[in-house]
């Protein structure tokens, strides 16, 4: 292989050196080429047709591992849709479902592509490490995005055309505590759990803990676990060594449910206090009978009896083998309510007519935080930074039917939030 | 202190326990091929979904077909067991697609890497296909633990029922293995296999067949493994195997790669490991065990009980 | 189809797979890519949301970032590469992995890099996506330009040695710790500042973006592309990185057929898709 010198043309090395050469050539020809036909990304500039239905977008995570959430997401969004085309209204309004994946480059990809296909608006991503990294492109393009399900801090601050119905977990989480304190007011040692390589979850327990320690209680054990664990006899055995009266928990529903079923298994039999990652039947299975008792705080409660959750749950429990729908799904489908419901206001009041699709992209995004929503989540606005506003929070108590299959979240105690508090 | 010493060690050898069984399904297959396997880690979740499937559980919302259950409900031991002869043959399959072909070639075996985990993505995204991303819980009637208590007190030490049972298995599974490895025929001819492939097949050994076998038994330890973890902790979506095979890779090494005592060892002093962090410092658990790897593999390459020697340089 | 966007992902993709392929091209199967492009992007993702946010940022301070990152990832190299260039074959493959995981987990558990949420607001030299392409594929030329020149030099002849057989190109006098170490520092350098362009296009970073997944994504791409020649890994990351969005029509199958793609790729194609066989007949061929 060392050979050098005196190599005649016909030399395998040379033909394949420039062979190599030829084909960087031919690449590098294509990729410049790509990057050029690729240029022109978005149809912003384009004037809409008036009689052509408005198209909305949704990235959501339907392979991966934040998947579960995607298909939830998918179930809420699709009945959504299904129960406002019944309606009527002045403006078509089509539905784009994309695969934004469960990690971010998938996600600014499912983005690109929507955008450039047109869209109105965009729902989704759904985790908020991959918002971080789509968001800022949509709002760089000024298309508006409604996330369904996006809870870390800073995702409204992202930009002007960003806004989301998932209310941030500050709201919610001091109610539950208080609620356990309220049944139990001996209480002075609290172990904690959190998933720490999940945003949403270490978002909630820093919130968990100013709660807690507004309350004058220091937790005894802070046990970090991980969102892939399944198995919490380490951890679990060293927070109850501490003798713990209240736990509380952060995290998503299969590791949580899982937390909760061992934590029970191993003897613990004070209260338990999670966070709205397992606002969602997909625990029952999980934790089975174990679930009982387990207080929870609510950004959306399935109880709730007005006319338009009603018609969420009915609908759901049809698709769905009689189930009750959870907060993520009930999340997607108002986000598809708000987008869909101010694309009807603006249409009526003749806002489109004559427009760009991005200058309609603007009016839509002026429209939608400017709105008043009834939802499945109860009565909700927005801030002017596209944070929501939520008027209604919930303590729910799980309660698990006799065989331990099946159970449901009943309602402890509702809190309206005075008007204007976020 | 006593009884916070006990309890370490039981928590270490439940969750070491698993891991020597993730492991040992590596080993068998490097200790003939000289490869790693990373559809290993389907093959689990598998071997979980099979489980689940027979003791009659249905398809969730999310899967494609709705409601949708075998017929049948067997007891959790005969399931166990047929669903760890389901991802065996699995396992079979893997070896003729991923494995054999590029063996024929005689191609490098660094590609059987890709290749199986290759057969290790198409599997997952097949399961996530049929069965939804949901999680699902065996009924515990099934296993005949419903009299039992949750756990047991072992010495001011507490630890569930369940994973007793599961390092009950475990062990029996191991120690039928080895015994199986040391005694019978075919188990000698793995071994002489793995000793030196020319030689083996100088003493007319069919070394094709011994390959199989080797991807039949650790696709059924796969499977079995699968089996009980979810019997103790529920399967957690279609890529609850994918982080056991993770941690069965470190603890091959730690082990000394190709060792069937030595994934043993390893398994337990990685769950020992673990056990022994303190709260504080869990957040660093998972780089625990590859730090304990990368010391290892610096400072002893053959690992804990490895009897290969590296090639020479 | 391709928008421009996913064209810079898939150069990103061609970098990557050159960082892997360098090693390898010195008979070395190292698979800390991910850890190396890891620490890059968290450098670059620090360093430019220090002080106030802004959502803008010079060409000139990214630059500096890569040069940082450059340093960084170098140094960390050496110190990691001398034990580890000692193990040979799969022990060396499973080193390397090691390495990625303890990256990945003290990116997580690090105080200043944000946790699981990582950081985020990470300002863009850029206004479009075309700027991007532009910069990354001007360094993939450079980088084009400097493995061409490799392969005819004498580092190069002595990786392609060394790669050959370890024992003879040692007896021919090649200091072959040099030369593997040499190729190491180099995969960790090209990693780190390709960590620095992507974590200003995907705009955050977390410790999610150096995992075991990319270390055998990027391994894919050298072993479908063919680890002969450096056009391999780059023809291999910019068509698996373009694969699954090219495969969205099919929907919930998509990474079915991507799995069955890297399953079958190597069996029909065992030395990749570009050979030197091919590259030979590209050379000889008269227009």
């Amino acid at each position: 292989m060392l050979r050098s010198g005196g190599l005649s043309p016909t030399d395998p090395l040379v033909a394949r050196r420039r062979g190599n050469a030829r084909l960087a050539a031919a690449v590098a020809g294509a990729l410049a080429l790509l990057a050029f036909l690729g240029r022109s990304s978005d149809p912003a500039a384009q004037r809409l047709n008036p009689e052509a239905p408005l198209t909305l977008g949704a990235a959501l995570a339907l392979t991966g591992n934040a998947n579960l959430y995607g298909q939830d997401q998918r179930m809420g969004i699709s009945l959504a849709q299904g129960w406002l085309e019944a309606q009527p209204h002045p403006r078509r309004v089509a539905l784009q479902l994309e695969d934004g994946a469960s990690d971010e480059p998938s996600a600014i990809a499912a983005f690109n592509l929507l955008i450039r296909r047109g869209v109105i608006a965009l729902i989704g991503p759904t985790l908020s490490q991959q918002a971080f990294a789509a968001d800022p492109i949509a709002q760089r393009q000024g298309v508006p995005v409604v996330a369904p399900s996006n809870t870390a801090k800073g995702i409204p601050q992202i930009g002007s055309f960003i806004s989301r119905v998932s209310a941030q977990s500050s709201v919610i989480a001091p109610l539950s505590i208080d609620e356990a304190l309220r049944r139990e007011p001996t209480t002075r040692r609290v172990a904690v759990f959190f998933a720490q390589d999940d945003a949403y979850s270490t978002a909630k327990t820093a919130i968990f803990q100013k709660v807690l320690a507004a309350r004058g209680l220091k937790p005894v054990s802070i046990q970090r676990t991980q969102l892939a664990d399944n198995d919490f006899q380490n951890p679990i055995t060293a927070a109850l060594q501490q003798r713990p009266q209240l736990v509380v928990i952060s995290a998503q529903a299969m590791d949580g449910g899982n937390l909760i079923r061992q934590l029970r298994e191993l003897g613990y039999r004070g209260q338990i206090v999670v966070g709205n990652g397992l606002n969602t039947p997909n625990i029952y299975p999980i934790c089975q009978r174990w679930c009982d008792g387990v207080l929870i705080a609510q950004a959306y409660s399935p109880e709730l009896n007005t006319p338009v959750n009603l018609a969420f749950r009915r609908l759901f429990a049809e698709a769905n083998q009689g189930r009750t729908p959870g907060q993520i799904a009930a999340q997607a489908w108002t986000a598809y309510q708000v987008v869909f419901e101010a694309i009807q206001r603006v249409q009526k009041r003749g806002g489109f007519e004559g427009l760009t699709l991005g200058e309609a992209r603007q009016q839509l995004m002026k429209e939608l935080l400017s709105g008043r929503y009834d939802t499945p989540l109860g009565p909700i606005r927005f801030r002017p930074d596209g944070e929501v506003v939520q008027g209604r929070f919930y303590v729910a108590k799980v309660r698990m039917d006799s065989t331990g299959r099946n159970g449901r979240f009943t309602l402890v105690r509702e809190q309206e939030l005075p008007e204007g508090t976020p | 202190m006593i009884d916070t010493l006990l309890q370490t060690l039981l928590n270490g050898a439940a969750s070491g326990g698993v891991y020597a069984l993730v492991a040992l399904g590596y080993t068998l297959i490097f200790s003939v091929l000289g490869v790693i396997n990373f559809a290993q880690g389907a093959l689990f979740s598998l071997g979980g979904y099979l489980t689940y499937l027979l003791l009659g559980g249905k398809i969730g919302v999310n899967g494609a077909l709705p409601g949708w259950g075998l017929p049948i409900e067997l007891p959790f031991w005969l399931a166990l067991l047929l669903a760890a002869l389901g991802s065996g043959a699995v396992g079979l399959l893997v070896e003729r697609i991923a494995f054999a072909p590029l063996r024929r070639r005689g191609a490098e075996p660094l590609l059987s890497l890709i290749t199986s985990l290759g057969a290790g993505v198409v599997l997952v995204n097949l399961l996530q296909l049929l069965m939804g991303a949901e999680g699902y819980a065996f009924p515990q009637a099934a296993a005949g633990l419903a009299h039992l208590p949750e756990s047991l007190l072992l010495g001011g030490a507490r630890i569930r029922t369940i994973q007793v049972l599961l390092l009950v298995i475990s062990a029996l599974a191991v120690a039928s293995l080895s015994l199986w490895l040391e005694r019978s025929r075919s188990g000698k001819a793995m071994r002489a296999v793995a000793e030196d492939p020319t030689t083996a097949t100088l003493l007319g050994i069919n070394s094709v067949a011994v390959v199989r076998l080797a991807f039949l038994l650790s696709g059924m330890l796969a499977g079995l493994g699968g089996g009980l973890i979810g019997m103790s902790v529920s399967l957690a979506g279609p890529y609850f195997g994918i982080s056991y095979g993770l941690k069965g890779l470190a603890v091959l090494v730690l082990g000394g790669l190709g060792s069937v005592p030595g994934a043993i060892v390893g398994g337990l002093v990685m769950g020992l490991a673990e056990a022994l962090i303190p709260s504080e410092a869990s957040g660093w658990r998972d780089a625990l065990a590859f730090a304990i790897l990368f010391a290892v593999l610096v400072l002893r390459p053959s690992g804990l009980l490895g009897r290969r020697q590296l090639e020479k340089v | 189809m391709i928008d421009n966007g996913l064209l810079v992902q898939m150069i990103l993709g061609a970098l990557l797979g050159l960082s892997v392929y360098l090693p390898m091209a010195a008979g070395q199967l190292s698979l800390a890519t991910p850890a190396f492009y890891a620490v890059g992007g968290t450098l670059a993702a620090l360093l430019s949301t220090q002080g106030n946010a802004q959502s803008a940022i010079s060409l000139w301070a990214v630059l500096g970032e890569m040069l940082l990152a450059g340093c960084l990832t170098a140094g960390l190299a050496l110190l990691v590469g001398l034990p580890v260039l000692r193990l040979r074959g799969i022990y060396l493959a499973i080193a390397t992995i090691a390495l990625v995981e303890i990256v990945r987990v003290a990116i997580l558990n690090l105080p200043f890099t944000g946790g699981a949420a990582g950081i985020f607001g990470i300002p863009q030299p850029f206004q479009k996506p075309f700027g991007y392409v532009l910069f990354s594929g001007a360094l993939l030329a450079v980088c084009g330009w400097l493995f061409q020149r490799l392969e005819a030099s004498r580092l190069g002849r002595s990786m392609a040695a060394i790669r050959d057989d370890e024992l003879a190109s040692r007896c021919m006098g090649i200091h072959t710790t040099r030369v593997k170490l040499t190729a190491f520092l180099a995969s960790a350098v090209l990693a780190g500042i390709t960590g620095v362009i992507a974590a200003h296009y995907l705009n955050t970073w977390n410790a999610r973006q150096g995992s075991f997944d990319v270390a055998i994504t990027t391994l894919a791409f050298v072993i479908l592309g063919g680890s002969r020649s450096w056009l391999g890994p780059v023809i291999g990351g910019l068509l698996l990185t373009a694969l699954p969005e090219l495969l969205r029509p099919v929907g919930d199958l998509r990474l079915v057929l991507f799995g069955l793609v890297i399953l079958l790729g190597p069996v029909f194609f065992p030395q990749g898709l570009i050979t030197p066989a091919l590259l030979e007949r590209l050379g000889r061929w008269k227009p």
